[in-house]
């Protein structure tokens, strides 16, 4: 259930410009933030809009390019008649900040982006994609946990008889 | 000076949307209107540079004096002596009494100013008046603001030998949006058009961001990203704010306000030395007033001396027998007035809590406003902060010349050498809701929000073929709706009678670069890919002065055959 307005900062389109109706599975819908105005460009790249080259990017090089887009795209310094153009600019740009400064949501965004490439093309319903990465993921880790487990035995052979011998030379 | 009296230019509220399209961009100045003192900057062509009066001072009194025909303010008119602001015909301290209503506390707190206050406590806006020959004349915060705007123009037109028209006002963090459309008014009275109102830390914040970006050109400072946390403490206000400052950017991380100033400590030390003074003024007669005048005058010169000395000596005559003769010294001071500083302490505790920063990360400290001379309040800042406090500002001058700062920026000046390459990501100081959830404050946008923004929630209907809903629009932190500011309110008709939680009503409230707020209500049937009334998108804030009454009102008339509740998200 998501619907979306038109940005008043924007042209004279209709106010609600979609409206899906519900899902009947209830599938949660990833619409971090659904200003048409971003919503229209989902499918552009945080990092591009970033102006990153690389997703490898470190937490200083995105606060840094944060500013200095800021510096170029925020509305208080750009000129009035491109201020609908900047507001929409700067909140795409806030949008791709506050996503790739958090490591938590960052990694889901990596998540998703990496799939998208992989495919080739964006997935409308990418929550549905999304949670079977996830859960691939989990399978992922619980595999890794498993047979660290396993070494873990393996070492604990070793531990067994060293104790062992310990507490025969004890007695 | 020319033209001392005003003009109304307009009604409406001007807003900073439409800049002058001509090729020679206007500076806009900086103007700080502070409790108790006020001051205009504005960018010379290489730095910031405060304007000087006749009398050449930087800083003039905040007041106005109602003697004559036409009323002067503290820019152009010399006071003979300290004494004659307590006539009872000079007005002050309005900054803590705009847009606000009778019932409000920090009304309350201003009755025993030596002029009348009176609130009969429904909701409506005070009576204000100044005494004249004998006779009140009523007033506004708005005309007594107005009246020493439409002075600091004219100032400003003198020196720099041009008309103004553009303004960046500093304003407190507390104000809420219906106060703001207060000052535009009184700026539009004094034909003066806003092109930013500023929070004074985050005016502090951009100056801040260009004095570091200031040591980068002159290879002193590192460009690593900066946390430096504001406190500003005034005659009215303490405002505080959390900046991350680096590439000439200041980002508002948090702010934090209150209405807690030097004239709460002022007249808790008044309380403190007559402690009848309250019910020995409420007459209001103009032996009173004087009396009042001779208290305030003396108690304020004790604070004062109070930040150098240890102890001082007061000697008041208040005439028919009465003298106050006493020694007070700093730490009686303290203690009169601990509530005060316990509530500066644990502002500072939650700008910090808000802005996710923890003492360590702050690189540096930066105490600003009258109060900042007082020793307990850099006492207790630096003991929360855990570091000295910076010594890069004038405490008086730091608000108006980041105002001017911001002035420069947003009227599109460019310096060849970068000075002016600056920025403040700002953020929203309130949250902004609805009531809901019976008599719930629900916020849409929270507070601490990166501005501009857009955010939005689902809500439905509480009875069963409910056609209409009421949508009123809150302000504040509180829970309990009504005790936050209320912006306005409007109803969506027409909705087609179903059972209640059926009809899904979407409430966007978007605020843009111009600290413009919206809100957007739309309502959708399931199943329906077209709304089913026409979407009301309205401007806020909507409401009057006396709009205290109107939630009760409203409340009292609906009860809640007009409710909303929030939507659980079904994930």
């Amino acid at each position: 259930m998501n619907c979306s307005f038109a940005s008043s900062l924007s042209d004279a389109k209709p106010f609600l410009s979609h409206v899906r109706s519900h899902k009947p599975q209830g599938k949660p819908i990833l619409t971090a933030f659904s200003c048409r105005a971003c919503e229209k460009d989902q499918s552009t790249n945080f990092y591009k809009v970033l102006s990153l080259n690389s997703n490898q990017a470190s937490i200083d090089e995105i606060q840094k390019a944060y500013r200095t887009m800021g510096l170029q795209h925020h509305p208080d310094v750009c000129h009035p008649f491109k201020k609908d153009e900047s507001t929409r600019m700067f909140v795409q740009l806030h949008a791709a900040y506050k996503t790739l400064s958090d490591p938590v949501l960052r990694e889901e965004y990596d998540c998703i982006l990496s799939s998208r490439n992989f495919e080739g093309k964006f997935r409308a319903d990418f929550a549905d994609h999304y949670s079977r990465i996830r859960w691939q993921e989990q399978i992922q880790e619980l595999k890794r946990r498993s047979s660290y487990r396993m070494e873990q035995k393996e070492r604990s052979w070793g531990n067994r008889m060293r104790a062992k011998n310990n507490e025969k030379r004890d007695k | 000076m020319a033209e001392p009296a005003y003009t109304v230019a307009s009604d409406g509220e001007t807003t900073g949307e439409e800049k002058s399209s001509s090729s020679f961009p206007e500076i806009a100045i900086g103007v700080d209107i502070g409790t108790s003192q006020c001051s205009v900057a504005v960018w010379n062509g290489s730095q910031v540079e405060l304007l000087k009066n006749t009398r050449n001072q930087k800083l003039m009194r905040s007041y106005v004096t109602f003697k004559d025909e036409i009323p002067s303010g503290g820019v152009s008119n010399q006071l003979s002596h300290e004494h004659e602001l307590f006539s009872g015909a000079a007005i002050f301290n309005m900054k803590r009494l705009v847009g606000r209503v009778d019932t409000d506390p920090v009304v309350h707190a201003s009755k025993n100013l030596p002029f009348l206050v009176q609130t009969l406590d429904i909701g409506v806006r005070p009576f204000i008046a100044a005494l004249v020959n004998n006779v009140w004349r009523s007033t506004t915060p708005e005309e007594v603001l107005a009246i020493f705007l439409v002075e600091l123009r004219v100032m400003a037109e003198v020196q720099l030998k041009r008309p103004i028209r553009n303004v960046v006002l500093s304003i407190p963090v507390s104000f809420s949006r219906f106060q703001l459309t207060r000052i535009q008014r009184a700026c539009a009275m004094a034909g003066l058009h806003v092109l930013r109102l500023m929070p004074e830390p985050t005016a502090v914040a951009l100056l801040y961001a260009q004095q570091q970006q200031q040591m980068i050109h002159d290879n002193m400072g590192s460009g690593s990203e900066k946390i430096a946390l504001i406190f500003n403490m005034g005659a009215g206000y303490c405002d505080l704010a959390v900046t991350a400052t680096a590439g000439g950017v200041a980002q508002i991380k948090a702010l934090a306000g209150s209405a807690t100033g030097g004239e709460d400590l002022l007249q808790n030390m008044m309380r403190h030395l007559l402690p009848d003074s309250e019910n020995l003024f409420l007459g209001h007669g103009i032996n009173e007033i004087k009396l009042m005048g001779l208290l305030r005058v003396a108690t304020q010169d004790a604070i004062h001396k109070l930040s150098s000395q240890d102890n001082v000596q007061i000697d008041v005559d208040l005439g028919n027998g009465s003298r106050i003769c006493k020694v007070v010294n700093r730490e009686e001071f303290e203690e009169v007035n601990r509530n005060i500083f316990e509530k500066c302490e644990s502002l500072i505790i939650q700008c910090l809590h808000d802005a996710k920063v923890e003492v360590d990360d702050l690189t540096d400290v930066i105490v600003v406003g009258g109060c900042s001379y007082i020793p307990k309040i850099r006492d207790l800042v630096k003991h929360v902060c855990k570091i000295e406090v910076y010594k890069g500002m004038n405490p008086l001058e730091a608000a108006v010349c980041g105002a001017a700062l911001e002035g420069a920026v947003a009227s599109g000046i460019s310096d060849p050498f970068g000075s002016l390459d600056l920025l403040t990501i700002q953020a929203t100081p309130l949250g902004i809701g609805i009531r809901a959830n019976g008599n719930r404050f629900v916020p849409i946008i929270p507070r601490n929000t990166t501005m501009p923004a857009r955010k939005e929630l689902i809500f439905t209907t509480v009875n069963d073929n409910q056609t209409e809903v009421l949508i009123v629009v809150y302000e504040g932190e509180t829970e309990k709706a009504e005790e936050n500011h209320l912006l306005g309110y409007f109803k969506i008709m027409g909705i087609p009678p179903v059972p209640k939680g059926v009809p899904e009503i979407n409430v966007c409230m978007d605020i843009d670069a111009s600290n413009v707020l919206r809100v957007l209500a739309g309502v959708i049937l399931p199943g329906s890919q077209q709304p089913a009334v026409p979407v009301m998108e309205v401007r806020m804030p909507t409401v009057d002065d006396g709009h205290g009454w109107c939630a009760e009102a409203l409340h009292r008339s609906y009860g809640s055959t007009l409710d909303l509740v929030t939507v659980q998200k079904k994930i």
